[in-house]
């Protein structure tokens, strides 16, 4: 399980972000059962009570659902499941035109080297 | 709720704790860190009543210490204090007939979590292991309160790993707990709230994820300001 921790960021925040990456990428489904808050806090090693405000926050957000005295699952939405792949690429585009655009690379270039550096990145 | 209210305690004419307040909530890891490495200790003491305070009050539930709110506290010392002939069974067999509140299936769960081996001898172990044997004689005793005292100074980053990971685990369940440590980068995102000792007093006393929230610092990132202001 990858998940570092960034001292400097709400830790909630950044399981937030761990959660919708593995709803991106497929490794969580939708429908599918997530541990519980104390089997989470385990797992990522951090504060349950950290873990707890995280569930909390999906939960306002649609990301996960609970039905009483049951352990909590994550979204059937469709809508909600694929917004949140869109959004995390979304997120991520945006940082990285945040960090290019000082170094003024016409669009057709900065493209080009994108595309070429992300296919030899996937080999 | 463990209060410390305005705690003063001298020795001598040193002023050790100068009007000490601050709050230690059930089910949350409190951290107590001192600058000068002044007063955790003594704090620790004077909550379990083991030194007797010159100024202000402590209340554990809203009560004084008496007999029935001693027994809400368990005490970790920073050493393991046990007969290092005692194989851990024994250890644990000695705490059992001493302690009302002992838990053999919670002591069970800790020697096969920190992979203990319950015949070995105390006088034969790492200081890892004989760190974890103290946490493991005193978080087996089924109380409210576990106050620990430096359990990750001078033992090596596994064992440390080991212990940290008993924060976040079901073997501290909705306890409080009030720990002192130096290796704050070791358990900074594990802990709950932080309470900055200075010269006797309380410096700072704040929510570890809230100041990420809200200020973006980590928790070094403010004691970093205490000591190189």
């Amino acid at each position: 399980m990858s998940f570092l921790i960034n001292n400097r960021e709400p830790v909630y925040l950044q399981v937030v972000r761990y959660f919708k990456e593995q709803i991106a990428t497929g490794k969580l489904t939708g429908g599918q059962e997530i541990p519980s808050r104390r089997e989470l806090a385990s797992l990522l090693k951090i504060n349950p009570n950290t873990a707890q405000k995280a569930y909390k926050e999906m939960e306002e957000h649609g990301l996960i659902y609970t039905e009483r005295n049951f352990p909590s699952r994550i979204t059937t939405d469709e809508n909600v499941l694929s917004s949140v792949r869109e959004e995390l690429i979304q997120e991520a585009v945006d940082a990285f035109i945040l960090a290019v655009k000082p170094i003024q690379v016409p669009v057709d270039e900065l493209v080009d080297i994108v595309k070429k550096n992300y296919l030899a990145e996937k080999e | 709720m463990l209060q410390i209210k305005n705690v003063t305690k001298k020795f001598g004419r040193k002023r050790v704790l100068d009007g000490v307040s601050f709050t230690a909530n059930k089910g949350e890891i409190t951290c107590l860190i001192g600058i000068n490495g002044v007063g955790k200790t003594t704090i620790m003491k004077a909550i379990l009543g083991l030194t007797p305070i010159n100024g202000g009050e402590i209340l554990i539930d809203g009560e004084k210490l008496t007999k029935s709110t001693y027994e809400k506290l368990t005490f970790i010392p920073d050493a393991l204090a046990m007969l290092p002939n005692f194989t851990i069974m024994q250890a644990m067999d000695f705490m059992a007939d001493f302690y009302d509140s002992w838990n053999q299936d919670r002591a069970d769960d800790l020697l096969r979590f920190f992979k203990l081996n319950e015949e070995d001898r105390i006088s034969t172990l790492s200081k890892g292991n004989t760190a974890k044997v103290n946490l493991l004689l005193g978080l087996s005793q089924d109380t409210d309160y576990v106050l620990m005292d430096e359990p990750f100074s001078g033992i090596d980053i596994f064992s440390r790993e080991q212990i940290a990971n008993v924060f976040t685990s079901h073997l501290i369940e909705d306890r409080g707990v009030i720990v002192t440590t130096h290796e704050i980068n070791d358990i900074e995102h594990l802990i709950d709230k932080v309470v900055v000792l200075n010269n006797g007093s309380v410096y700072k006393e704040f929510n570890a994820e809230d100041m990420r929230i809200n200020e973006g610092k980590s928790v070094v990132d403010v004691l970093r300001e205490v000591y190189i202001p």
